[in-house]
């Protein structure tokens, strides 16, 4: 057997994509016995990110909007889809895999014991009174239908023997991940006090993923950590200080400051500002802007305050239930919206206008009511260029009636 | 829009709040004033730190135990909530005056069925004879107790004043007996003059003590005769109505028992009567589960909880976020109070659950007649709901006026600063931070607190505290650049642009 290599598509570095994700699916799994319980946090979502792109994905909270974050820096083990980093596989899940050899082979048992059936009553129809000649037939008929069968199971071994290939790949890539690579892709944290050990001094807390990635010379750790303090606005001194000593939105500098330490190319953004107060928002949003440009970062945004998202994103993705609903550039999505959901999130903003929020209508969203999938259940397909809307056939027609609808009113 | 028949519910005057820590005194409010009116929404925006919901913690009485009240008054329904006992408060707490907390699930109890929670404040106050003999007394107590406190607070002022003047007379004294410039003599004189002062102090406040309580004499001995009369008017009133109803009661039973003692056949049916007599009287003396349970599904489905018969004997956990902070909103209104403080009851809230709760609040305003002050740091919120706004900055009132006069006339640089630092949907242009952190509230600073991070702070910023300028009937604004003598300083273009923008739209909705 040949030395299996990390799997590396070619083709996502060749259009610049740093990040894909691929039918990512995070289950749960709670309770045991009666009481067993899958939670389908996240649901079959794929996109990808380009190269210095900011990517928002928004939705409410329990949306798997936060899981999705954490799936894809492998806080969690996938439970199936494939995360692709710079071309590498770095986190994967066999749960489908598994399960379509479980119904293949189902399938294909079925169908056995369907051609034996047949077979048997071909038989029984062509039987006749001559001995030798009932012979023949019988003869002729099961050799047919056993090529048949012999075929089907064929057809299953090929299948199978794929499918265990690609697990036996997939387990292989999540257990060789590169470090080297991990390390380029770092996150910063909702709540800027939970996520920093208040035993430690800021400089430990920033200097701990270089200790970890085998930089052990300590005077080049404090000046790599002096240097990234200053980047992100904070002064060499503090240095030597504990968590506790700062306010929220210098804590929250301070996780900026730990992901940046490592030189990353993607910065995942948990929530960043929601812990923060009003006026200290536009700091970090602007500190995070000013990094963006200066280092050339790509950043997975995640929030639900939808004003930020897109004040702050080049694309975004609204996700409701564990499922991409919408995805589209900002500027796409807030002229065009056209999934109910994506509508009722908009709608719900409130503007810091008083005529207009007095004017606003808040559209609810009911996905009993809204939808009718009971013909057709929906798939994440693109109306425009780059404008992706989870919709089934009927639902296409309507939503393209409506853009022309609406940019007939812009106009 | 500015009206002059606005009934005033609730008046701040002058409000002085500090909280003891170990590292010292923090002036958490510094002198808030504010008038409350009738069926209006004040919604009160600032940072976290600026004293927000220290304000709204003392209207309820509910400050914690390091804190105190340093000055000011909390007039409502002519008492001054700040000299109120903790006895007396609770016929305001809850009754009178309503709260919504930020957290709805830190303001629940896990181990409690909802149903029982928002139950429990009716069945503790089930005493429908006692709240009609409090009802009966109040205006009388008040009005003594009022006395009573103006009386003993000018007292302890004086005696207070008395303290202070010795101790910096003892001060003055070695400060002079340790100077080496002047001679034993003129020492001597310099004490003696000292102890002049002292002793006119100590005159002088004596004399205000004696003022006072010949002032307060006649009005206390009057007003507590009134007060005990009004006591006995109301016990015998009370006591006649409970009799009378107790009658009736027993007129019925007897009826009944006689019927029932002439034909024993309808056994059943005038047993049924019995009881429902006998029901009919409890329910005239108190709330009962039974009814405290029907009004609770009521007020629930009022708030817009489906199913509440089911929803009733569930726990906080079974409640999503939103849910849960109906819960509180119907354990609020099960009191059916006059003002409604909301603290944040959002800021844990998704966007749609928020516009919900939102939407709830408006609607119950309206139905219910409530007076809302509605504590909140996000600005889109307030545009929503606020007819007012107050900003507050560093426990103080930095600008007030109609929800038209903030967001579109803002005058105050902390207001702008607020403006320019939010994201607008409809630009991408970059935000204007507010440099900096708020100050710290044990060393306030002097002069305007906003100064350090305003790029528009003078010289006499950071010297004098601007006074409240008057710009309309509806709107002011502590700021030195309103005062003749100021340059003139323009808003920053990102608040302006803004506000001309929305502006044409709504001259285009008008049209």
């Amino acid at each position: 057997m040949t030395k299996r290599e990390v799997t590396f598509r070619q083709d996502l570095v060749d259009k610049d994509i740093i990040l894909s994700v691929r039918h990512l699916k995070q289950f749960f799994k709670t309770g045991i016995g009666a009481n067993k319980f899958i939670t389908k946090a996240v649901h079959d979502i794929s996109f990808d990110i380009k190269k210095g792109e900011v990517f928002g994905l928004v939705g409410e909270s329990g949306c798997g909007k936060t899981t999705t974050g954490r799936s894809l820096i492998r806080l969690y083990d996938v439970t199936s889809g494939s995360v692709y980093f710079k071309g590498y596989r770095i986190n994967g899940g066999t749960r489908w895999n598994e399960k379509e050899i479980k119904w293949k082979t189902i399938k294909a048992k079925r169908e056995i014991a369907d051609l034996k059936k047949i077979m048997q009553e071909e038989i029984n129809s062509n039987r006749s009174e001559r001995q030798e000649v009932n012979d023949e037939v019988i003869a002729k008929i099961t050799e047919s239908y056993n090529a048949k069968i012999k075929a089907v199971e064929d057809n299953l071994a090929k299948l199978v023997a794929e499918q265990k290939e690609i697990i036996a790949q997939i387990k292989y890539d999540t257990r060789h991940v590169d470090k080297k690579i991990m390390s380029k892709m770092q996150m910063i944290f909702q709540d800027p006090s939970d996520s920093l050990d208040p035993r430690m001094t800021v400089e430990d807390i920033i200097q701990e993923g270089l200790v970890i990635q085998g930089f052990r010379n300590r005077a080049e750790n404090s000046k790599k950590v002096v240097e990234v303090l200053e980047k992100v606005g904070l002064i060499a001194d503090y240095a030597s200080r504990y968590p506790h000593e700062f306010s929220g939105g210098q804590r929250q500098r301070i996780g900026i400051a730990r992901a940046l330490v490592m030189n990353p190319e993607l910065l995942i953004c948990d929530e960043p500002i929601s812990a923060l107060d009003v006026s200290i928002r536009a700091q970090v949003i602007n500190l995070l802007n000013d990094l963006k440009d200066e280092l050339g970062l790509t950043i997975l945004f995640i929030a639900h305050d939808l004003s930020v998202v897109k004040y702050f994103c080049d694309k975004i993705a609204v996700m409701y239930f564990g499922e991409i609903v919408e995805m589209a550039s900002s500027e796409e999505l807030f002229k065009h919206p056209l999934h109910p959901y994506t509508k009722s999130l908009l709608s719900a903003i409130p503007k810091p206008d008083p005529i207009s929020e007095k004017n606003r209508k808040r559209i609810t969203y009911n996905p009993v009511k809204d939808h009718d999938y009971s013909e057709q259940t929906p798939v994440l397909r693109e109306i425009r260029p780059d404008h992706f809307v989870l919709a089934n056939d009927k639902e296409i027609v309507k939503y393209e009636a409506e853009i022309k609808l609406l940019d007939k009113e812009s106009k | 829009m500015p009206d002059k028949n606005k009934q005033v519910v609730l008046s701040v005057e002058d409000l002085a709040i500090s909280f003891h820590t170990d590292k010292g005194r923090v002036k958490a409010v510094r002198g808030v004033s504010f008038d409350l009116y009738k069926g209006e929404v004040l919604c009160i925006v600032g940072e976290s730190g600026s004293g927000k919901s220290v304000t709204a913690k003392t209207i309820m009485g509910i400050l914690p135990g390091n804190g105190r009240i340093e000055a000011g008054h909390i007039h409502y329904e002519g008492e001054d909530l700040t000299k109120v006992s903790e006895e007396e408060f609770h016929r305001i707490r809850g009754k009178k005056i309503g709260m919504i907390f930020q957290d709805p699930l830190s303001s629940l109890n896990p181990i409690m069925k909802v149903g029982k929670q928002i139950t429990e404040a009716m069945i503790i106050n089930n005493d429908k004879l006692k709240k009609m003999y409090l009802d009966l007394i109040s205006v009388e107590q008040a009005r003594y107790n009022n006395e009573v406190s103006l009386r003993n607070q000018t007292i302890e002022q004086a005696n207070l004043d008395i303290k202070l003047g010795k101790k910096s007379f003892v001060k003055d004294k070695l400060a002079i007996q340790k100077r080496k410039d002047i001679s034993a003599e003129e020492k001597r004189e310099l004490i003696a003059k000292e102890e002049r002062k002292l002793h006119q102090l100590i005159e002088a406040s004596k004399q205000r003590i004696i003022d006072i309580k010949d002032q307060t004499k006649d009005n206390i001995v009057l007003y507590k005769q009134q007060f005990k009369d009004r006591v006995k008017v109301a016990k015998a009133e009370v006591k006649a109505y409970h009799e009378k109803i107790k009658k009736d009661r027993d007129d019925k039973l007897h009826t009944l028992k006689l019927k029932l003692a002439a034909d024993p056949s309808q056994k059943d049916l005038i047993n049924k009567e019995i009881k429902q007599v006998k029901l009919d009287y409890i329910n005239l003396t108190k709330i009962t589960r039974l009814e405290a349970k029907k009004r609770a599904l009521k007020v629930m489905e009022e708030v817009g909880i489906p199913q509440p018969a089911r929803r009733f004997k569930q726990y906080p956990f079974e409640f999503s976020g939103g849910m849960r902070q109906r819960i509180v909103i119907a354990i609020a209104l099960t009191q059916d109070p006059d003002i409604l403080i909301c603290d944040e009851p959002t800021t844990a809230l998704d966007v749609t659950i928020q516009a919900q709760i939102l939407e709830l609040i408006q609607r119950l305003t309206v139905e219910r007649n409530l007076t809302v002050m509605f504590i909140t740091h996000d600005l889109g919120v307030v545009a929503n709901m606020a007819d007012r706004v107050a900003v507050m900055y560093a426990g103080k009132i930095v600008e007030i006026g109609t929800s038209h006069d903030i967001f579109y006339d803002p005058r105050h640089p902390y207001t702008w600063a607020l403006l320019s630092s939010i994201p607008d949907v409809d630009s991408n242009e970059r935000l204007e931070a507010i440099p900096g952190t708020p100050p710290n509230m044990i060393y306030p600073p002097k002069g305007d607190a906003f100064a350090p991070r305003s790029k528009y702070a003078m010289a006499v910023d950071y010297k004098e505290e601007p006074p409240m300028f008057k710009i309309s009937d509806t709107h002011y604004a502590a700021t030195w650049l309103l005062d003749k003598r100021a340059p003139k300083a323009t808003m920053p273009k990102i608040v302006s642009e803004r506000i001309k923008n929305s502006l044409k739209k709504a001259g285009e909705l008008n049209d």
